[in-house]
């Protein structure tokens, strides 16, 4: 059905400076892909609203469902900067997200997704110069939702506060971020091969290779709490 | 939409547009000029077409069929298109042949490859793509373009699917709507020389349609339990089908006022009409365990239910068409249409909706202009614009109908959201009041019968337009209903709206926009403050305080997980025994409300900390008494966040901590007397789904490595033969049977579809169980919410009859939902689950499960 419209499920043009994959291979890697990058949060905006919103494409009974969120931070502070990775377990879910999702509001702000490669280690962070996301360094407006300061109200003040210290013990490195568990493995019911804590390494966690055996549940590493 | 096809797309917008593209276009932008008259564009645009015909044949009939299925409320002008296509050249200066043949001819080779088109989307029984064509079919019999037998030919095939033996519904009713569709457009032709067949068309749909008594009684909106009859407030779509046609027939198919009547412009273009080809509509694809579920596509967006349409009425007839009515049901089915193929497009679809007047005759809707009369005709009534039906309340109509339709709608609820959120951008001051005037009717049906699906489904809608739209409602209104009943349909409607509308947003913000009344602690309407977390052991008094502080210490710490898991087996032997707890569910308790204190902060942290321990918690659940320990410990900490319960019992399913057998029986066992809420229901679904999807991942799985070993032992087998390819004997026979045996991977796969398959099995069993078991009680008031007498006195309803009431909407949600899965483990739950209910105990309770479980599984009585 493109004959008359554009699909909204496509991804925008945009190529992550960072990323080392190839051109040809990035649109064969988005043609997969589980996980959206989602832009134009509010500062304050939490995870499980994220969830409640996008929870509404997850299709379980597919096999679907949301995975994890990975709430982007400024890399200097480690308060929410204003974007985040939502990972689901299916492509058809980011695709429904794409379609119904993008562009409608959350915390009263219009959000803007795209399809993502997928969540790599220290992509949480801002890339700016400041810390933040470098959108937001050429942004010339003042934006309550997006750290701007007015005359709020204390208990709004508060709510803020609470949310910026909320990942203040966030971590970077291998294993900073969770997985969300993988799929239902025999073993697991018969007898728990972890029991021992002997199997706490970080699984192999390759986008290629997410095989029954290999996508396990297995702890992808360090919490990031106290 | 695969990527290929729209990169293919992009780089056709990138370079200029070919011959052939130009063709195509030509003919899908017919009648976008503001200015657009059929008697001036459509006879120019055939005339540019000719000149490229017949070498672009093919690419001016993909052209019609790309308009025909894509932009369905053009197709009277399309079939115009075509039939001048038929009509003689002016002669030209260097005219070879007699022009008449010529232009015959090639109209004909177009005519002959958008046939092959329609044969395709039969084959892949595309049954959208075809009901349209259906439709330029139908247009073009008007024209005399068509010939009238060949129509009835091509109506009769489909409507032998109707007779065909175990034919599913869904099957069926798209065969029912190609028939009755056509007879709508083409029956003022066919009616005329084929009286008796047309007839007989009418009494196949006729019976079909009574056939499904039952399970229209279980898929209505609005219900009554002691009156499966009661039919007001909504229209069946079989039903509606069947009173339009008898509408028509009784008054000789007539023509139907909205559709425009392009053909009445142009004269008949041809003497000998186009035969269109016999066709037979191939079967369903039977489906093999696992096979279909491998082929299903995962980016498929829509989904097809097995059951009865039937459409909720929001309006008067006098402010949009009742779908009973034939200008109503073309109406209904153009909109309806054009939302199904706008899916991908939602901003595009709820402008092509607000331009739909455009395409229907002037005077359908009020204050539109619709299309202009053609020339030399009377001049349009000056009061046209006057009369007609409201476009706003017509489209909000359509689309919340679908999006409310039971047990499921096509597309996700959250499409249907959308796509009101941008029709409400696009024209706040026509579609506001519409959204509005619907919120108020479904509003005052609750109490009145509305299902309890509906009613969540109405919440979720209300709180994500809420979300779009700064929460602006008139709470006002609704502050009287705050003296009901706690459990009555409205109050818990407010309830969840708020709940879902914090949910999106967070509790100050939602609280603010509320009256005093609705702030009321005694409203019940929104908790005083955030629905945070509650540590039991937070509280130095608290006899487990200090082995619970030490285990939070430890994780806190971020120990090994094999020591906290051994601080835990300490801990039991520590603590003595409290009451009503053992030490071991002590520790559980202690140990799952540790770790979610640690993870309360939000998902991510949850996640974290859940990942680190999970050799603790597995530690502690290995039977299912464990796992129920630690499920009431996590529902204890989150009481307060139903959205919280959802995503931690998910989680711990997805780690397999516990299984979706054990939530089905938390959400039984913590609800108030066992009976189920909206929120409770919400977790038994979570956990249905979660089996469900499980067991479809492994079937998809199967069937891969099948056939990555059927490839393989074809390779193989080349391989083989190539060898000894002179030699093929019983030797080389018996090496290739080697080969073929199952690889362990194969065999992995299939002994967990085996261990999941049984699995699901016992989840849905123990959830029928569960229901039955609260539903059928002896001397429960249960009984007493389902006869007409206590329905006639529910005004005076105390808490627990309304939530009884909500318990019979569950169960039969249950059954309507889950009636494929309940189908294929029918005999098990017959014996097991409900055996009771047909021998000893024929209450009307046991009856009414019964009678329930038998139309959901689609035993007419």
């Amino acid at each position: 059905m493109a004959h008359i419209v554009s699909c909204l499920d496509q991804p925008s043009t945009y190529k992550d400076s960072y990323s080392k994959v190839e051109r040809s291979r990035q649109a064969e890697v988005l043609s997969r892909s589980t996980t959206l990058y989602v832009g134009n949060l509010s500062f304050y905006t939490t995870e499980e609203q994220i969830y409640e919103l996008f929870g509404k494409c997850a299709v379980p009974e597919e096999g679907g469902g949301l995975k994890r969120i990975i709430m982007g931070l400024d890399r200097n502070t480690r308060t929410p900067c204003g974007f985040c990775f939502v990972e689901y377990y299916t492509h058809g879910e980011a695709l429904a997200a794409m379609r119904y999702v993008s562009g409608t509001k959350l915390d009263e702000r219009i959000i803007r997704c795209d399809l993502d490669l997928g969540y790599k280690e220290g992509r949480q962070f801002g890339r700016g110069k400041s810390g933040g996301q470098v959108r937001d360094e050429h942004r010339q407006d003042y934006d309550p939702g997006r750290g701007g300061w007015g005359a709020q109200a204390q208990a709004e003040q508060e709510r803020r506060t609470a949310r910026e210290r909320l990942y203040e013990d966030a971590q970077d490195g291998p294993g900073a971020v969770a997985g969300g568990g993988g799929d239902w493995r025999e073993e697991d019911v018969q007898g728990h091969p972890y029991a021992s804590g002997s199997g706490m390494k970080r699984g192999h966690d390759d986008m290629d290779d997410e095989e029954f055996q290999d996508r396990s549940n297995r702890p992808k590493g360090e919490p990031t709490d106290t | 939409m695969s990527r290929g096809n729209y990169d293919h797309d992009r780089r056709r917008e990138a370079i200029p547009e070919s011959g052939e593209q130009r063709l195509r276009s030509a003919i899908i932008k017919i009648g976008e000029d503001p200015e657009f008259h059929p008697t001036h564009e459509l006879p120019r645009v055939a005339k540019y077409l000719r000149t490229n015909l017949p070498a672009s044949a093919p690419a001016i009939s993909e052209g019609f069929r790309i308009g025909v299925t894509e932009q369905p409320y053009k197709i009277p002008y399309y079939s115009s298109l075509l039939a001048l296509l038929f009509a003689p050249e002016d002669p030209a200066p260097d005219a070879q042949d007699g022009p008449s043949t010529s232009s015959e001819h090639v109209a004909r080779v177009v005519l002959d490859d958008f046939f092959k088109g329609f044969q395709a989307f039969l084959d892949r029984l595309a049954w959208r793509e075809l009901r349209l064509c259906i439709h330029f079919f139908s247009h073009l019999v008007l024209l005399q373009t068509v010939s009238a037998t060949s129509m009835l030919a091509l109506l009769q095939s489909f409507a032998a699917v109707l007779d065909e033996p175990g034919v599913s519904f869904y099957r069926a009713q798209q065969a029912a709507l190609c028939v009755g569709e056509g007879l709508i457009r083409a029956g003022s032709v066919l009616y005329d020389a084929h009286r008796e067949e047309i007839t007989e068309l009418l009494a196949s749909i006729s019976s079909l349609s009574e056939s499904y008594t039952t399970l229209k009684a279980l898929t209505r909106p609005v219900t009554l339990y002691h009156d499966p009859a009661h039919a007001s407030g909504s229209d069946e779509l079989l039903d509606s089908l069947l009173a339009v046609l008898s509408e028509l027939q009784a008054a000789s198919f007539p023509l139907v006022s909205c559709i425009p009547r392009s053909h009445e412009h142009f004269p008949q273009t041809t003497t000998s009409p186009f035969d269109l080809p016999a066709v037979l509509v191939p079967p369903e694809v039977v489906e093999i365990d696992g096979e279909e579920a491998a082929a299903a596509d995962p980016e498929k967006s829509s989904i097809k239910t097995d059951m009865p349409s039937s459409y909720l009425r929001l309006f008067h007839d006098e402010s949009t068409p009742s779908l009973s009515t034939p200008a109503g049901f073309v109406l209904r089915s153009a909109f309806s249409d054009v939302i199904g193929i706008f899916e991908v497009n939602r901003k595009e679809c709820a402008r092509i909706l607000l331009e739909m007047p455009r395409w229907v005759e002037n005077g359908t809707f009020k204050g539109k202009t619709g299309v202009s009369p053609p020339e030399g005709a009377d001049p349009p009534n000056e009061d046209a614009n006057e009369t007609g039906w409201i476009l706003e309340n017509t489209i909000v109509e359509t689309l919340l109908s679908t999006l409310l339709l039971l047990p499921a709608p096509p597309h996700k609820p959250v499409y249907y959201f959308s796509l009101v959120t941008e029709l409400c951008k696009a024209s706040p001051q026509t579609v506001g009041p519409a959204v509005g005037k619907s919120f108020r009717k479904l509003y005052s049906l609750l109490g009145e019968g509305l299902d309890v699906e509906v009613a969540r489904r109405f919440s979720e809608w209300f709180s994500s337009h809420m979300s779009n739209f700064g929460f602006n409602w008139v709470w006002r209104e609704w502050i009287p209903d705050l003296s009901l009943a706690s459990h009555h349909p409205k109050r818990a409607f407010i309830r969840r709206a708020l709940e879902y509308e914090t949910r999106l947003s967070y509790h100050d913000r939602v609280l603010k926009t509320l009256p005093p009344e609705f702030q009321a602690a005694e409203a019940e309407a929104i908790a005083a403050e955030a629905p945070g977390p509650l540590f039991e052991y937070d509280d130095p008094a608290h006899p487990l305080y200090e082995p619970a502080q030490s285990l939070l210490t430890l994780i806190r710490g971020r120990s090994k997980a094999d020591e906290v898991v051994q601080h835990a087996e300490t801990l039991r032997s520590t603590i003595s025994d409290t009451p009503n707890l053992t030490p071991d569910s002590a520790v559980r308790s202690i140990a799952v409300q540790c770790l979610l204190h640690v993870g309360a902060r939000s998902f991510s942290h949850f996640l974290n900390a859940i990942e680190r321990y999970l050799a603790l918690l597995r530690s502690l659940s290995n039977t299912a008494d464990d796992k129920a320990d630690i499920l009431d410990a996590a529902g204890r900490f989150w009481i307060k966040n139903s959205q919280m319960v959802g995503i931690v019992f998910d989680k711990f399913m997805q780690y397999q901590i516990v299984e979706p057998g054990d939530v089905i029986a938390w959400a039984f066992r913590t609800a108030t007397g066992h009976r189920l809420g909206t929120n409770e229901w919400d977790i038994v679904k979570v956990a249905l789904d979660k089996s469900i999807g499980r067991v479809l991942l492994t079937k998809r799985k199967v069937a891969l490595l099948r056939k990555e070993e059927e490839d393989v032992s074809a390779r193989a087998k080349a391989q083989a033969a190539a060898e000894e390819d002179s030699q093929m004997d019983v030797e080389a026979e018996k090496k290739d049977d080697a080969v073929v045996s199952d690889s362990p991977a194969l065999q992995t796969s299939l002994k967990a579809l085996a261990t999941l398959t049984r699995e699901q099995r016992m989840t849905f069993s123990r959830a029928l169980d569960e229901f039955v078991a609260v539903l059928t009680k002896s001397a429960s008031p249960s009984i007493g919410v389902i006869g007409a007498e206590a329905w006639e006195g529910r005004a005076d309803w105390n808490e627990e009859q309304w939530q009884f009431w909500e318990m019979w909407g569950w169960y039969r949600h249950f059954c309507r939902a889950y009636a494929v899965h309940l189908g294929t483990y029918a005999a098990t739950l017959e014996t097991v689950s409900l055996g009771e209910t047909i021998g000893g105990d024929v209450g009307e309770a046991a009856r009414l499960v019964r009678q329930t479980w038998n139309a959901a599984l689609g035993r007419e009585m």
